[in-house]
């Protein structure tokens, strides 16, 4: 009895062997590697010119100071805000409609849909950047049209991002909408025979049946939703270019640019570090709150 | 069994070595530049002529990466692992920092004599700017400073064409102000455009204007020193006081100045001379008015324009350094290229080799041998790791400058801002 316990256990460690190898070769030791630039004055490449030093924790100390950092924290909280419960309600929005068509038409919609998702960061920026030109986009007619006169919203800033946002809820809804597609389907029409024989109008249908039925499809979107706007870069660093950069920042784009603009690599490790812990506390968060809703 | 794969593994490198025997003959010159516009064209026909007059001794195998932060990112992480390229096009202005990570070769005074070149075959201002601490990093290609572009038509109505068919009476901020207004006034929509939407684009004229003044950038540790602040927020407002009179549009981004200019909307732009091969091709297909493009006037002190250099430089590659063959490769390539720079003009960079600019047929091409006088009134970027294009000088510039161009506040609380920025570096 117990020596097949013991087997077990063996079978079970050479088991996980292969990816407790790899997970802490591609991710543990690069994060210890991190927190030890985080400790010193490094530039992003070692030469004779340029040596690492160890400073303690003064870069934390700089960090704690830096309006930058808490400008970055504020904006990427702000971007999550507009992004990630907005973005996860318009899918289901979507999905819901999706739901009702049928055939050819369902296969047309939906892809028109999930078409933008497709599309690298690059070519989302090209597009939006000429719809919005100031002086030639097509969007400002639409946007003169309720502000009597052109803005060029990448560089206002109070329009800055939230239209981020809006392109970004426009680049990635596809895939949202095809999970709370797959739920809705999923669910037996039985039951909305039976809720109807019972009486249960539209409206409660859907909050009596429908939503507590994609309820767990709901917190895995918005998760992933959320988990992939925390670390929001490429639209905020494209649509910036050459503006107003330091209100705009965000999180990991501070990372890049301490590293990549400014030489200091150390720095960048300590900026990292903090994001690392905020998104830690964001997941946990997000976790307890989750199950929270789930109970009910 | 064991025996027959050690054969065929034999054989195969014995294969693979006459192969690579075989190729010896040939040097292949790895090159990246991120020359991606009409320029990066022109360069295309240079490397194709290149490789036609060396065939089967030297070929460049080149590659166009992305402008800015990526290529100089790629290039310095690259070298640092003796990954990066054979040869490169480098900013000049970049250098100083490619030098603190110790991501360039020199060039000898040995391999400048091979070459055929000198410190006197350049001007004085790209020379410099490729030599740090009283050693060669790059060789000056060409400089390309920004010009202003100006339609003639609608220059000529507004009576400011001279005698001699160039523009005149633009010389002096209020002067300058009131031949906008004036054009305008001519049914332009706009006196001028430039880039309004990106500060760190601006900053080429800015820069320009704060030179004209004698202020001066200064450097690390010592930035905007003296009344440089001062003349500096003058600068600033030489633009902020064209975007609030309506003669310059506000929140414009590159292309749309471009546009601008083309169709007729604008009657003047201030851009880099790499726009000179976008008017010429319109021009060739009849789609454009008569053009020019001069210095940038004098609407202080004295004539003064930014510039910076294209020039070639060698990485170097940590752990593989080059072998004595591929470095003679190399520095052919380089050679040709400096002697074939005249083709380069036409991209509209003024070529940094003397003898080209001294030859019959630059002195003859239009409108380049117009601007080329400039070259006596340059101002780089200052000697910094923090200075150039695509560096946090750039950034900080973006920052303060695209808030008070337009207006949203005033140019001396921009200028404080940016001094501070820079102080932190």
């Amino acid at each position: 009895m117990l020596k097949s316990k013991r087997n077990e256990a063996l079978v079970a460690a050479v088991l996980v062997a292969p990816f407790v190898a790899i997970y802490g070769w591609m991710f543990v030791y690069p994060t210890i590697q991190m927190v030890i630039l985080s400790l010193q004055k490094a530039p992003l490449i070692v030469s004779a010119e340029g040596q690492s030093s160890f400073v303690g924790l003064d870069n934390y100390m700089r960090l704690f100071k830096d309006p930058i950092f808490y400008t970055s924290i504020k904006n990427t909280a702000y971007f999550l805000l507009l992004t990630v419960i907005p973005g996860t309600a318009m899918a289901l929005a979507i999905a819901l409609m999706v739901t009702r068509l049928k055939g050819w038409g369902q296969s047309l919609i939906l892809s028109m849909f999930f078409l933008p998702y497709v599309l690298p960061i690059t070519v989302v920026y090209l597009i939006w950047d000429w719809m919005m030109n100031f002086q030639f986009g097509i969007a400002q007619h639409l946007i003169a049209f309720f502000t009597g006169k052109p803005v060029n919203v990448w560089r206002a800033i109070p329009w800055f991002m939230p239209m981020v946002a809006l392109i970004t809820i426009w680049w990635t809804n596809g895939f949202s909408i095809l999970l709370f597609l797959a739920a809705l389907r999923n669910i037996p029409k039985e039951v909305y025979e039976a809720a109807q024989l019972d009486g249960a109008t539209r409206w409660q249908l859907f909050w009596r049946v429908t939503f507590p039925l994609i309820w767990p499809v709901t917190v895995l979107c918005l998760t992933i939703q959320l988990i992939l706007q925390m670390k929001i870069f490429d639209q905020v660093y494209l649509f910036s270019q050459g503006g107003r950069t330091q209100v705009t920042m965000v999180m990991v784009q501070y990372i890049f640019e301490s590293a990549f603009i400014k030489n200091d690599g150390g720095y960048a490790a300590t900026v990292a570090v903090a994001m690392f812990v905020v998104v830690i506390a964001f997941s946990v968060l997000n976790f307890q709150a989750l199950r929270a809703g789930g109970s009910r | 069994m064991i025996r027959n794969i050690v054969r065929a593994a034999l054989l195969s490198s014995a294969l693979l070595g006459t192969a690579v025997g075989g190729a010896l003959a040939q040097e292949h010159v790895v090159w990246w530049d991120f020359l991606g516009g009409g320029d990066g064209i022109r360069m295309k026909k240079l490397i194709d002529d290149f490789n036609a007059a060396h065939a089967g001794k030297i070929d460049i195998q080149a590659t166009t990466l992305d402008w800015g932060v990526p290529f100089y990112t790629k290039v310095q992480t690259s070298a640092a692992v003796g990954e990066g390229p054979d040869v490169m096009t480098y900013h000049a202005s970049r250098i100083p920092l490619a030098v603190s990570q110790n991501t360039l070769s020199e060039i000898t005074a040995d391999d400048m004599k091979i070459m055929g070149l000198s410190a006197d075959s350049f001007a004085p201002a790209p020379w410099s700017a490729v030599n740090v601490d009283g050693k060669q990093y790059a060789v000056p290609f060409d400089t390309h400073p920004i010009v202003l572009y100006y339609n003639k038509d609608k220059l000529a109505a507004a009576g400011l064409i001279g005698a001699d068919g160039l523009p005149t009476g633009l010389d002096g901020r209020d002067n300058f102000r009131e031949a906008l207004k004036k054009l305008q006034a001519g049914g332009t929509k706009y006196g001028i455009s430039t880039v309004t939407a990106d500060g760190s684009f601006s900053f080429r004229t800015i820069y320009s204007y704060l030179c004209q003044q004698g202020g001066d950038i200064g450097v690390d540790g010592a930035w905007l020193p003296g009344d440089s602040p001062a003349k500096l927020a003058n600068a600033v407002q030489v633009i902020a006081d064209w975007v609030a009179d309506g003669t310059n549009p506000a929140y414009t981004d590159y292309p749309a100045t471009v546009a601008l200019f083309t169709s007729g909307d604008s009657a003047m732009m201030i851009n880099g001379v790499w726009e000179v091969p976008t008017m010429t091709d319109l021009k060739a297909q009849g789609k454009l008015f008569d053009w020019g493009a001069i210095e940038l006037p004098v609407l202080f002190d004295k004539p003064c324009t930014y510039s910076d250099s294209h020039s070639f430089a060698i990485p170097n590659n940590v752990g593989k350094p080059a072998t004595p063959e591929k470095h003679a490769a190399v520095l052919e390539v380089i050679k040709f290229m400096e002697e074939n720079s005249l083709f380069w003009a036409t991209a509209g960079h003024i070529p940094a080799n003397k003898a080209v600019t001294d030859s019959a047929e630059y002195k003859a091409m239009q409108p380049q041998a117009t601007y080329a006088k400039l070259a006596a009134n340059m101002i780089y970027d200052p000697k910094s790791v923090n200075a150039g294009v695509a560096s946090p000088l750039f950034d900080a510039a973006g920052n303060a400058f695209t808030a008070a161009i337009n207006g949203e506040v005033d140019a001396t609380t921009a200028v404080t801002e940016m001094k501070a920025a820079l102080d932190a570096l």
